[in-house]
């Protein structure tokens, strides 16, 4: 009994000693996704990834405001899960990243808060947004968050391999123009090489189908929305992207089975030829293009999704913010809050290292963002980039039902019809049921 | 008169088991009616709720999610209770001598069950993997191809299975072992003496004298295989297109990610009534069985 | 060859082929083990090559020295025990008592009190999660070690378990104790309690055991890092996607993780057996 005494004690001396640490820092809690990559050894980790770009800048202004003591929590992407918890609980934390199409979800809830006048207090001004960036944190004609980046799904590139199969004009890579086109280029591809044409995350994955699937429909001008309680996918537009898919896996042009982790290795390994994937790998794969003895050495391209089906120019496009939840704040947690903000505005260029788009004009037109690589090619998006309409909600519920039907329709478990039309039932009867 | 006597009932007594009720009352009782109360209405994560009747329910009874939810929950259940109670049964069997061996064997399949969920699907994910994992490495040994068994909806359910046996085969074990140890040794001097097999000696005298340890491991393996979701959520996230979503999964999502408490509610209540059902037959027929014995 | 010795002969070949299963079923067990070690002891980009890679030299102990540089597994390492032991603590305590009432003890309402408390073992944990969660939220317990140590104190399986316990032992050693001039709380101290330690200590280890190892309640309410049990922080970095390039030093994690409750399992598994067998006298 004595033990179990002493353990009790222990127990709330260290409860007690956990709130007893007050002083005259100011304290701020800043959740974020992109992962975790603190390494005890050096130089094996990559500088232009996510992680370890968004870790050092943090850092950076830890060290800069000594009296701001920043607590970092990193959530498991999307990170949705843990901050509808944390809402729940009233207890979310001072400053969180949230992809734009998610904003609409907990701003009709009143859970963040307008930033316009914080910005205006820390001289960030909107108008220095690019046009993509402003209008993902713009409702109801206000700001409701610090868009840090603009993304979208790009095809990205093995090069030597393409080379190898005769897909390659003048060190650019030939493009097919077509679904028949990408298919022909796709057997060729096989025949030469004796890979898949495509790597793809196809197994608990789900994002990745859909991204696809808005892409191409919004080349060929569906309106998929007619308004944001209603989604329509029984069209032949819908049909004719899904069967591509379903051709290609039936005729092994792709790789089958990966996880997004294995994915991303595999095409680092030399899986196949173009790996599906966001703007954020860039900056992995071009530190593996310039590592010596890699299947990507000397050989990496990327571009957006070329115009398969439709006359438009078009590509599905989110973003990444930072969002300030509603919370009991003293002036002082505020103000550090918005020079936080501030800083990160300020950075935006480090952050774009990554491959993802900038959310400021003035970044995107400095020479040393274009003098990144690959940046000319995906200049496009930031013009053709087109987001859901702002106003649907639940963006990534909605991309899981549809990712999960289209998986069905493509592994060949469901006719695509069907697979469309439950997919299509199910999104409406989630839009539907929103209270 | 003192209060020594324990029979005299006073309410003074009460209070021995008072601390508890309270604890129980507050976070188990009020709960369980509070989402009863819930599961009636239309209600937010957020705030707001309407009252809907019954509303909730005949939506489940139409959701095929659902439905497919409730399909895999049962067949995890057969998946992984029938081999949990017969292999742990006869490894119970195998190790109950007093040497040094069998310890070391007892170690080793206790072992896994003292690791948390999150391990065990770091650990199984990357065996159960295709691309460079442990089991498609093996096949690759043997001039195999990769089985998807993480991304085939009828491998799905039974890798997610093999991963739980692999971790819950310890605490049965124990049980039977513990069991064992009781049954007497003069039972068995007997069955040596009248020159029973090893075959008549397990089915005419270890496993009735263990009948009851074996009804309860059963039991308690049906209750929380019922409730599966660490696995699932960690290895497929009921995966793929829900082929291995299981109730409580379900529940976690509509709740925390469509904010459709009302619902994930009465998701809640039709899972307690399924384990409340299943338990109840299975104390009812093994009751019948003891009492015709 | 007598029949004797035939059945003899029968039974140890019975008994080697059972050792020969036995040996296998324990290979099968032990080997995702092996090959969670094996990988931890790999550099993170030789085994974004190839994972078969572990069975090749050179091995590194790089990812264990990554973890140091990670103060966060620490703090969930230490959460874990908090919460784990105090839990336990608490069970241990609200079961004795609860367990000495019922069995002992007579009161007002007492046989359906307690009828309410065996109905609660049908209630399944999950099926309560979200209301609790609401009552958490209202009570602001959320992100506390009284939040995360609370549910697990309305679990009426330690109720049940020490009711029956304290009913098997004979009510004349209590009524010999009292003839003896011993008060009603020294008999449960002095007398009762003592003959319950093999109960309490199964109960224990289970307890402990399954707080160590819950997942959905400290999910939902430990939302900030620095309150995270070990379960919810390893889990945190897991679906994380550091996971492409950082395969080996998930898997150090997880041996780190798992390595003290391995080592104490180690220490005390005769008691542990011993225990569970204590039980069970019933």
């Amino acid at each position: 009994m004595r033990r179990l005494r002493a353990v009790a004690l222990a127990a709330v001396a260290l409860v007690l000693a956990s709130c007893a640490k007050r002083d005259d820092v100011t304290q701020i809690t800043v959740q974020r996704i992109f992962g975790e990559c603190r390494s005890a050894g050096t130089g094996a980790r990559n500088p232009d990834g996510e992680c370890e770009i968004i870790t050092g800048l943090l850092d950076q202004f830890q060290r800069e405001n000594p009296d701001i003591r920043l607590k970092v929590n990193i959530a498991a992407w999307p990170g949705y899960d843990q901050l509808s918890a944390q809402f729940a609980a009233g207890d979310p934390p001072d400053l969180v990243t949230m992809h734009m199409s998610a904003i609409s979800d907990y701003q009709s809830r009143g859970l963040i808060e307008p930033m316009g006048p914080g910005l205006e207090s820390v001289g960030v001004d909107p108008a220095a947004f690019t046009r993509a960036a402003r209008e993902g944190v713009t409702k109801n004609g206000q700001v409701w968050g610090l868009p840090f980046d603009n993304w979208a799904p790009l095809w990205h590139i093995n090069l030597n391999q393409f080379r190898q199969a005769g897909l390659v004009k003048n060190g650019q890579p030939i493009l097919p123009t077509s679904a028949d086109d990408l298919l022909a280029q796709a057997r060729q591809f096989r025949a030469a090489t004796g890979k898949p044409y495509l790597v793809q995350a196809m197994a608990n994955e789900t994002a990745s189908y859909t991204r696809n699937l808005y892409t191409w429909l919004m080349t060929q001008d569906a309106a998929f929305f007619p308004d944001p309680k209603h989604i329509k996918l029984t069209t032949p537009e819908a049909h004719r992207i899904v069967a591509l898919f379903k051709q290609m896996y039936d005729e092994n042009l792709t790789t089958k089975d990966q996880d997004y982790p294995a994915a991303t290795s595999g095409f680092m390994n030399g899986d196949g030829g173009v790996y599906l994937v966001g703007t954020w790998m860039i900056g992995t794969f071009e530190a593996e293009a310039h590592t010596p003895g890699r299947p990507l050495s000397g050989g990496y391209a990327v571009v957006p999704y070329p115009r398969l089906f439709g006359t438009r120019d078009a590509a599905f496009v989110d973003g990444h913010a930072w969002v300030v939840p509603s919370r009991e704040r003293t002036p002082a947690q505020r103000a550090a809050v918005y020079r936080l903000v501030k800083f990160l505005a300020d950075h935006d260029y480090d952050w774009s290292r990554t491959g993802h788009l900038p959310a400021m004009q003035a970044v995107i037109d400095s020479p040393r963002f274009k003098a990144l690589p690959h940046r000319q090619a995906i200049a496009p998006l930031a013009t053709i980039g087109q987001t859901l309409p702002p106003q649907v909600q639940r963006q990534f519920a909605i991309q899981d039902i549809i990712g999960d039907e289209m998986a069905s329709a493509i592994t060949g478990r469901k006719p695509i019809d069907t697979a469309l039309a439950d997919a299509e039932r199910r999104v409406n009867d989630l839009l539907f049921h929103l209270l | 008169m003192t209060a020594a006597s324990p029979r005299k009932s006073r309410w003074t007594n009460g209070l021995f088991v008072g601390p508890y009720l309270l604890v129980y009352l507050a976070l188990l009782l009020y709960p369980l009616l509070a989402g009863v109360w819930l599961s009636l209405h239309k209600a937010d994560l957020f705030g707001g709720e309407a009252f809907v009747g019954i509303e909730n329910f005949s939506r489940l009874l139409r959701d095929t999610v659902f439905l497919q939810a409730v399909r895999n929950t049962f067949l995890f259940v057969l998946l992984t209770v029938p081999p949990l109670a017969v292999i742990a049964l006869g490894l119970a069997i195998a190790l109950n001598r007093p040497t040094r061996a069998a310890a070391v064997f007892r170690g080793v399949f206790f072992s896994s069950s003292v690791l948390s969920v999150t391990i065990v699907t770091l650990i199984w994910r990357l065996v159960l993997i295709p691309d460079g994992g442990l089991i498609a490495n093996l096949l690759h040994a043997v001039g195999q191809p990769p089985l998807p068994l993480l991304s085939h909806p009828n491998l799905v359910l039974p890798a997610i299975a093999l991963t739980t046996v692999w971790w819950c085969l310890g605490l049965p074990m124990m049980l039977y072992l513990a069991a064992l140890q009781q049954v007497p040794a003069e039972l068995y001097e007997a069955a040596a003496l009248d020159r029973a097999g090893p075959w008549k000696t397990l089915t005419r005298i270890t496993l009735p004298s263990i009948r009851r340890t074996i009804v309860l491991v059963v039991i308690i393996q049906c209750v929380l295989q019922f409730q599966l979701f660490g696995q699932a959520q960690l290895l497929t996230q009921g995966g793929p297109n829900g082929a291995s979503r299981p109730i409580v999964l379900f529940i976690y999502e509509v709740g925390f990610r469509r904010w459709d408490i009302g619902y994930a509610a009465a998701a809640s209540e039709i899972l307690f009534g399924l384990i409340l059902v299943a338990t109840i037959l299975q104390y009812v027929t093994t009751r019948d069985k003891a009492a015709s014995r | 060859m007598s029949a004797l010795d035939r059945a003899a002969g029968r039974n140890r070949w019975i008994d080697r082929l059972g050792w020969a299963a036995l040996t296998l079923a324990a290979v099968v067990m032990v080997l995702p083990l092996l090959w969670t070690v094996g990988l931890s002891l790999k550099a993170n980009g030789e085994l974004l090559r190839d994972t078969a890679s572990v069975f090749r030299m050179p091995y590194t102990l790089e990812n264990y020295g990554s973890i140091l540089a990670r103060p966060a597994v620490f703090r969930w390492l230490a959460n874990s025990l908090v919460v784990s032991l105090c839990t336990t603590a608490g069970v241990l305590v609200l079961s004795s008592l609860a367990g000495y009432g019922f069995a002992r003890l007579e009161f007002p309402g007492r046989k359906w009190l307690f009828a309410l408390v065996l109905f609660g073992l049908a209630v399944p944990e999950q099926s309560v999660i979200i209301t609790r969660h609401q009552l958490f939220s209202a009570l602001h317990l959320h992100n506390t070690y009284p939040g995360l140590v609370l549910p697990g104190l309305a679990a009426p399986f330690g109720v049940f378990l020490m009711t029956q316990y304290f009913k098997a032992i004979p009510a004349e050693l209590d009524e010999a104790a009292m003839l003896d001039g011993a008060s009603r709380r020294q008999v449960f101290w002095k007398v009762l309690l003592p003959l319950t330690l093999p109960a309490q200590a199964t109960l224990g280890i289970f307890t402990f055991l399954s707080s160590w190892n819950d997942y959905w309640w400290p999910l939902i309410s430990a939302t900030r890092s620095e309150m995270f049990t070990l379960t919810v922080g390893v889990a945190s970095s897991q679906i994380n996607f550091a996971q492409t390039s950082g395969l080996g030093f998930l898997m150090a994690q997880a041996v780190f993780a798992s390595a003290p409750i391995l080592v104490v399992y180690v220490f005390f598994q005769k008691y542990i057996v011993r225990a569970v067998s204590g039980a069970a006298v019933r």
